[in-house]
């Protein structure tokens, strides 16, 4: 990774609370172009609600998040989808009853006006669909029209990648937990579906609680804890001892735990 | 298993799991309510060959036009993880109102049509505001507003039946095209086919797929669920409206307690045919099988001269039939089709 660089992607003093829970507290980062950046953090340490601002999902109550330098005002998907940010979420967030290419183009249906009246253009969509898993995902599903609960977790997380890969101009994709519920051989295809994503230039956000796939694939890892930024770590230059310190805190005794 | 890997990315050689689904599997969710109107058509055959007469075939879908239109709007309520408990009462309220301007204010006919569907589509808002500002649940806030409706209607219509009503109202709800398709059910059908096209077609019905299947991936995609959720009920008020004009029609009259039941009927014929009772699916073809279903059995129990308990307890138990059927299927894993077909 190059310092000199800019950063594709910065995200300044975030904050965000949940009532009187504060999910996010003055969270600051940086995402450099080709980088793989990995976010590890305990369950609750605000990691997904990180994400879901980035994303759009969620409005921060302060900070600001500036993309190539420029600043950005991001308050739904789509103002993500064209500043280049997409996200596989976590859980996938498909809808298992409808068929891949419906949950490819979910809230971005193309449509044709008939009268007026806009209907789903639903063979466009199957093709562009199809095009797009097989070109940029590299899969081809045994029955495109099959509602998606009928797929293994490999093709639906297929699905679920295709969907974020849609945007024409892919800068960012972030990952929340991708790893989570993979078999071996499904996880070691992940594997190179992020780094393939990478080579063809663009930067990965990638939220793991499993250290050892952080050290496969991440360039530098981000630790969150309770909300707050707790340290960023260049994996060529750490141990994992180092990265686990930092999510459970100081006051724990890492050797004991190991 | 025919994934051909184009690129070193995703594949999965780890489940071998068989995804082309078999032709038949995709309508597996009609097999239930086909397979009953063929035993229940069988046990008529044997006990009264007079049903299949023409003239009492087309009393069933006399009989089954007014949930035709009511099923249509249910069918996306449902399929958006809702349910509608007011619709018998907005479908007399509408209807009272209707007749009222016509006996009361001299109003046309077509004015008092419109404004009977404008009063409609006004209990469908109010229901969705209730549910979604209130946020109180479905099913409580439209059996609360059922009373509601039902208690304004009562108070306008005071007790009395309003009766007599200037053509073409009677021939919308009783007459027949040709001297024998009755006309309620040409309109019944057409509402159907719009609720086809809206749940296949249109971001209404896609976004009420994706609420009642998953609503936080809904929620991820940036889909307004409470405006969604506005539109069912306004698109359910509406064909309640329709409903009590049909009704009206087909009485000749109206009065402010009539349509009473309309709900379970409407949401047994349309769990019955296939859609899913907790969202996620809907299928509109499903909710015309379910209709003619119930409709034929209650027809045939009259022909059969069983008493009005006797439809209670058939159409009970055929909707915990269907019920238990469908949660079986789902456990199965077998019984998925395409959102509708
Ligand atoms: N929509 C929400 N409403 C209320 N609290 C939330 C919401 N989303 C997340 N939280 C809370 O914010 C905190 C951080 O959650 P999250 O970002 O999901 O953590 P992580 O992904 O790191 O496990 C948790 O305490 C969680 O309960
Ligand atoms: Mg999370």
């Amino acid at each position: 990774m190059d310092e000199s660089k800019q950063p594709v992607l910065q995200m300044t003093g975030i904050s965000k609370s949940f009532g009187g829970l504060r999910a996010l507290i003055d969270v600051s980062m940086d995402l450099f172009p080709n980088e793989i950046l990995a976010i590890a953090g305990e369950n609750g340490a605000g990691k997904s609600t990180l994400i879901k601002v980035l994303t759009g999902i969620y409005r921060a109550d302060k900070g600001e998040i500036r993309v190539h330098g420029k600043k950005l005002n991001i308050s739904t998907r789509r103002d993500s989808i064209n500043a280049g940010i997409a996200a596989v979420y976590q859980n996938l967030g498909l809808v298992d009853t409808l068929t891949a290419p419906a949950n490819v183009f979910l809230g971005l249906e193309p449509v044709k006006r008939i009268l007026g009246i806009p209907f789903i253009d639903n063979s466009t969509m199957r093709s562009r669909a199809v095009a797009v898993l097989r070109d940029r995902v590299g899969i081809e599903l045994p029955d495109i029209d099959a509602p998606t609960r009928n797929f293994s977790g490999g093709q639906r997380q297929a699905v679920a990648i295709a969907r974020a890969v849609i945007g024409a101009d892919l800068k960012v994709l972030v990952m929340d937990e991708p790893l989570a519920a993979l078999g071996p051989e499904e996880t070691r295809n992940t594997f190179n579906l992020i780094r393939a994503v990478r080579q063809r230039g663009t930067a990965i956000i990638l939220i793991s609680h499993n250290l050892d796939h952080v050290f496969q694939l991440a360039d530098r890892v981000l630790v969150m804890r309770g909300g707050k930024h707790a340290g960023v770590a260049e994996v060529a230059r750490s141990s994992k001892r180092d990265v686990l310190g930092m999510i459970v805190g100081s006051d724990v005794d890492v050797d004991a735990m190991a | 298993m025919t994934i051909t890997q184009t690129a070193p990315l995703v594949a999965d050689r780890d489940v071998e799991r068989k995804v082309r689904l078999p032709w038949y599997k995709r309508y597996i969710n009609l097999i239930g309510p086909l397979v009953m109107i063929i035993a229940l058509s069988v046990t008529m055959a044997i006990a009264q060959p007079r049903f299949f007469e023409l003239a009492n075939l087309m009393i069933i879908l006399q009989d089954a036009a007014i949930f035709m239109v009511l099923g249509m709007a249910m069918t996306i309520v449902i399929t958006g993880k809702g349910i509608d408990l007011s619709i018998g009462a907005v479908a007399a309220l509408s209807a009272v109102i209707m007749a009222l301007l016509i006996k009361d204010f001299g109003l046309g006919l077509y004015s008092a049509m419109a404004a009977a569907v404008a009063v409609g589509f006004v209990c469908g808002v109010t229901n969705g505001l209730v549910i979604t500002q209130l946020r109180v649940p479905d099913l409580l806030a439209t059996l609360a507003m059922d009373q509601v409706y039902r208690g304004i209607a009562l108070v306008l219509a005071a007790g009395t039946v309003l009766a007599r009503f200037p053509e073409p109202l009677p021939f919308l709800g009783r007459g027949r095209i040709m001297d024998v398709f009755p006309t309620a059910a040409v309109v019944g059908m057409i509402a159907l086919g719009i609720g086809y096209v809206i749940l296949n077609y249109t971001w209404l019905g896609r976004y009420a797929i994706a609420i009642g299947g998953n609503r936080e991936a809904a929620v991820l995609t940036g889909i307004n669920i409470n405006r969604q959720k506005i539109f069912h009920y306004a698109l359910m008020g509406v064909c309640a409206a329709l409903a009590g004009i049909l009704l009206t029609g087909r009485l000749n009259a109206i009065q402010a307690t009539t349509a009473q039941g309309f709900a379970l009927h409407t949401i047994a014929a349309v769990v019955v045919g296939g859609t899913l009772l907790f969202g996620g699916r809907g299928t509109m073809f499903g909710t015309l099988v379910g209709v003619l279903l119930l409709s034929m059995v209650t027809n045939a129990l009259v022909m059969l001269r069983f008493q009005f308990f006797w439809q209670l307890i058939a159409s009970g138990v055929i909707i915990i039939a269907s019920i238990g059927f469908y949660s079986y299927l789902q456990q199965d894993g077998s019984g998925d089709s395409r959102s509708d077909e």
